[in-house]
């Protein structure tokens, strides 16, 4: 990511949407809203004096809601490009003209309450859909009991939880007592591969869930994990290698069956009931947390952006490909990879983003040394 | 062999996965190691089903639907289960009888045409139509007053109940001194030629009473005639109804006002109200709009309630007991004083468990709570 934002021939417009797209492949006209920040971002240095005084509080949805941030406030620190935005849902001063106090700490001068949102346009000769991936809400399957047993998480909670940066500065404090969670269970298929939710596999949960167990065994000695699981599906090179790696030096136990329902003890701690289907026996585990590892699903926004793209859709909001040509999209001069156009994970995203590159560039007759060898 | 491949095709016996989220759920399965809805998909599968039909415990599963609800391969166990007891009552099998079979008597006896008065119970107070658009389906309850006299269910104050709130609610419906046994548990039990023959005649009864509409106070019933009748006999011509919707109905239009009660209740969702209906929210509403009373949820709630531990008259043994004791631990763990459900037979369920436990908390059916308070 911060390759892409050093690049010279990579101009990075964040914060903007897509509202509008016209002409044809190699001649496309794109109409997109760069969003007001309040902030001048030439100017801005992401000091963060401004956050660290601001009074006002929100949510933080880059931290999953795990901790608040400021009303002003960067998405996350490693963001680019490295420059603060001010909510205008909370802040003040935008609200009600009252505050101003960021504006009296910034040194630079950068911020500018009266900046607009603007409408702009770009001439490109192609574009390239990768919206990414977010989680399948798993509250829909009361049986698990997320939102109602505070101690059982999604995979996007834990990986904020077990993150150096994140806000427990990754000890697995889990969310009902902040008691150090020694014994985690994780469930693989909450809502994916299943007739009644997502009918398609999520592919990266196995993975990921090995490798969040091995993060709890590095960070805590006494850390066990349980991860629940229909069949792995470790199909890269050297996965299955990596999930034996996981049992032997990493201590997790492996439990096929999936897991029927969760309860909560008195204590708080969530008590999984299942048949582990190897020895046929229905039994219950008590454990300190529950990850629950839910359908990965296309980002929100994925069909007003194919709206505006005039792109089409599979019935789980994936973009449409032809299976001979997957970074075709149904328009021609628009590409897609990544996520946004199936399950995969963050090796094969990378390589599909070279082949929509590539298929672009392809598109405007561009050569390697950057040459365009087509008017 | 041939029948098997038809129920595999049926219920999608064959987009099992093998994951175990049915045996995992089943309440049976959790105090019964020797009962798994998994193997019995995988045996049919695999063409075992001479081991379905013989194994006794075919006849333990409640067909509560716990399974079948969480299913990822959206298998319908309980169709699996009701066509293998049709089967396995060909082959001459059937579950072990409860209350020495008195209550499976007592159906098959309402299969020959005889008359009965079925309508004395009904007190003087209480108006009834000889015609009308509506019909209360009264159900087992007189049959159960006599039966389970022991057990202080007291279910023919219940149908009194029924009527009195459709008096309340402006109804005043026919009750029919020809209705007949609905068939539900002879169904699931495997018995399908005493159910259709049941069905024919309820449905014809329906017809020549010319009613529109049947409100059912039993799930069961209300099950049986809204979606058995229709699919395996054939079209009833009337708007089957629970009671509670037409309370809750009635109390969003202001025809119902209920009296405050002080009382701290918790609300049990019978299976084939909720998770065999889908109606889940209708008798909270009604629950909760009784001033002063507090509904107080279980953990496992609506689609995740379980069983009250026996169905169909069959197979109720220690295992049940211990379903009924563990729900009734549950109910007692919310703080309520009583435990509100609306079926007729989680009533008597949970007070027998009851009765042989030293448990204490109040069984209360949501008709004679609303009784109280009108």
């Amino acid at each position: 990511m911060l390759d892409a934002g050093r690049h010279p021939n990579i101009k990075i417009l964040a914060y903007s949407e897509v509202q509008g797209l016209e002409g044809k492949a190699g001649d496309f006209t794109v109409q997109y809203l760069k969003k007001a920040r309040y902030i001048k971002e030439e100017v801005c240095t992401a000091c963060g004096a401004c956050a660290e005084k601001c009074p006002i509080k929100a949510d933080n949805d880059f931290e999953m809601g795990l901790k608040k941030r400021k009303a002003i406030y960067i998405y996350f620190p490693q963001g680019i490009p490295a420059v603060y935005t001010i909510d205008p849902e909370h802040c003040p001063m935008i609200l009600k003209g009252k505050c101003g106090l960021c504006a009296k700490l910034c040194q630079a001068g950068a911020i500018d309450y009266e900046q607009k949102d603007e409408k702009k346009t770009l001439h490109v000769g192609a574009v390239i859909v990768a919206t990414g991936v977010t989680q399948f809400d798993p509250s829909v399957v009361t049986e698990y009991g997320y939102g109602r047993i505070k101690n059982v998480i999604t995979g996007l909670e834990y990986e904020r939880l077990i993150s150096a940066s994140g806000p427990t500065k990754g000890h697995l404090y889990r969310p009902s007592d902040e008691k150090l969670a020694k014994r985690v269970a994780y469930i693989q298929c909450v809502g994916s591969r299943s007739l009644k939710y997502k009918d398609y596999c999520s592919s990266v949960c196995c993975m990921y869930a090995i490798k969040d167990a091995m993060l709890a065994r590095e960070h805590d000695e006494e850390a066990e994990s349980y991860i629940f699981y229909s069949d792995f599906r470790v199909m890269g090179k050297r996965y299955q290698q990596y999930r034996l790696r996981g049992a032997e030096d990493y201590g997790i136990k492996y439990i096929r069956g999936r897991v029927a329902e969760i309860i909560e003890d008195a204590e708080g701690n969530p008590v999984l009931w299942y048949e582990d289907t190897r020895t046929r026996q229905v039994k219950s585990l008590t454990v300190d947390m529950v990850v629950l590892c839910s359908a990965a699903v296309p980002s929100k926004g994925v069909e007003q952006l194919a709206e505006v793209l005039g792109i089409e859709l599979t019935p789980n909001r994936f973009v449409k490909t032809d299976p001979f040509h997957p970074t075709d999209t149904t328009v021609p001069g628009i590409f897609v990879c990544g996520f946004c156009q199936n399950p995969k994970d963050i090796a094969e995203s990378v390589s599909q983003a070279s082949g929509a590159a590539s298929r672009a560039a392809g598109l405007l007759g561009i050569t390697s040394s950057g040459k365009r060898t087509v008017a | 062999m041939k029948v098997f491949e038809k129920i595999v095709q049926q219920t999608k016996a064959y987009y099992c996965i093998d994951c175990g989220i049915c045996t995992g759920s089943c309440p049976v399965a959790r105090v019964n190691p020797r009962f798994s809805p998994r193997l019995n998909v995988e045996k049919s599968l695999l063409q075992l089903e001479g081991e379905i039909v013989e194994d006794r415990e075919l006849w333990s599963c409640l067909t509560c639907g716990t399974c079948s609800q969480r299913c990822p391969a959206l298998v319908d166990y309980q169709s699996f289960v009701l066509s293998s007891r049709i089967e396995a009552r060909k082959a001459g099998r059937e579950g072990s009888l409860t209350h020495d079979g008195v209550l499976k008597l007592m159906m098959e006896l309402q299969t020959f045409a005889f008359p009965q008065a079925r309508t004395g119970w009904i007190p003087k107070e209480v108006k009834t139509s000889a015609k009308g658009e509506y019909l209360y389906w009264v159900g087992c309850l007189p049959h159960f007053d006599v039966i389970f006299k022991d057990y202080g269910t007291h279910s023919l104050q219940t149908a009194i109940n029924a009527l009195r709130i459709l008096n309340r609610l402006g109804i005043k419906p026919v009750v029919s001194p020809e209705e007949r046994c609905c068939g539900h548990d002879l169904l699931w039990n495997g018995d399908i030629e005493s159910f259709r023959k049941l069905a024919r005649y309820n449905i014809g009864m329906l017809k020549k009473y010319g009613v529109s509409k049947v409100v059912c106070s039993c799930p069961e019933g209300y099950r049986t005639l809204k979606v058995d009748y229709p699919n395996l006999v054939g079209d009833t011509g009337v708007e089957v109804i629970h009671i509670s919707q037409l309370i809750a109905q009635g109390i969003k239009e202001g025809k119902i006002f209920l009296n405050p009660l002080e009382e701290k209740v918790t609300y049990h969702d019978p299976c084939r109200l909720g998770r065999l209906s889908g109606i889940y929210e209708e008798p909270r509403e009604v629950i909760r709009h009784i001033p002063g009373l507090q509904l107080l949820e279980m953990e496992r709630n609506r689609g995740d309630a379980i069983c009250c531990g026996t169905t169909g008259w069959v197979n109720c043994s220690s295992y049940s007991k211990e379903i009924q004791t563990d729900r009734l631990k549950e109910a007692i763990s919310t703080g309520a004083q009583t435990l509100i459900t609306a079926c007729p037979k989680c009533k008597i369920h949970f007070q027998c468990a009851l009765m042989n436990s030293d448990l204490s908390i109040e069984i209360k059916d949501m008709l004679d709570l609303v009784g109280e308070v009108i």
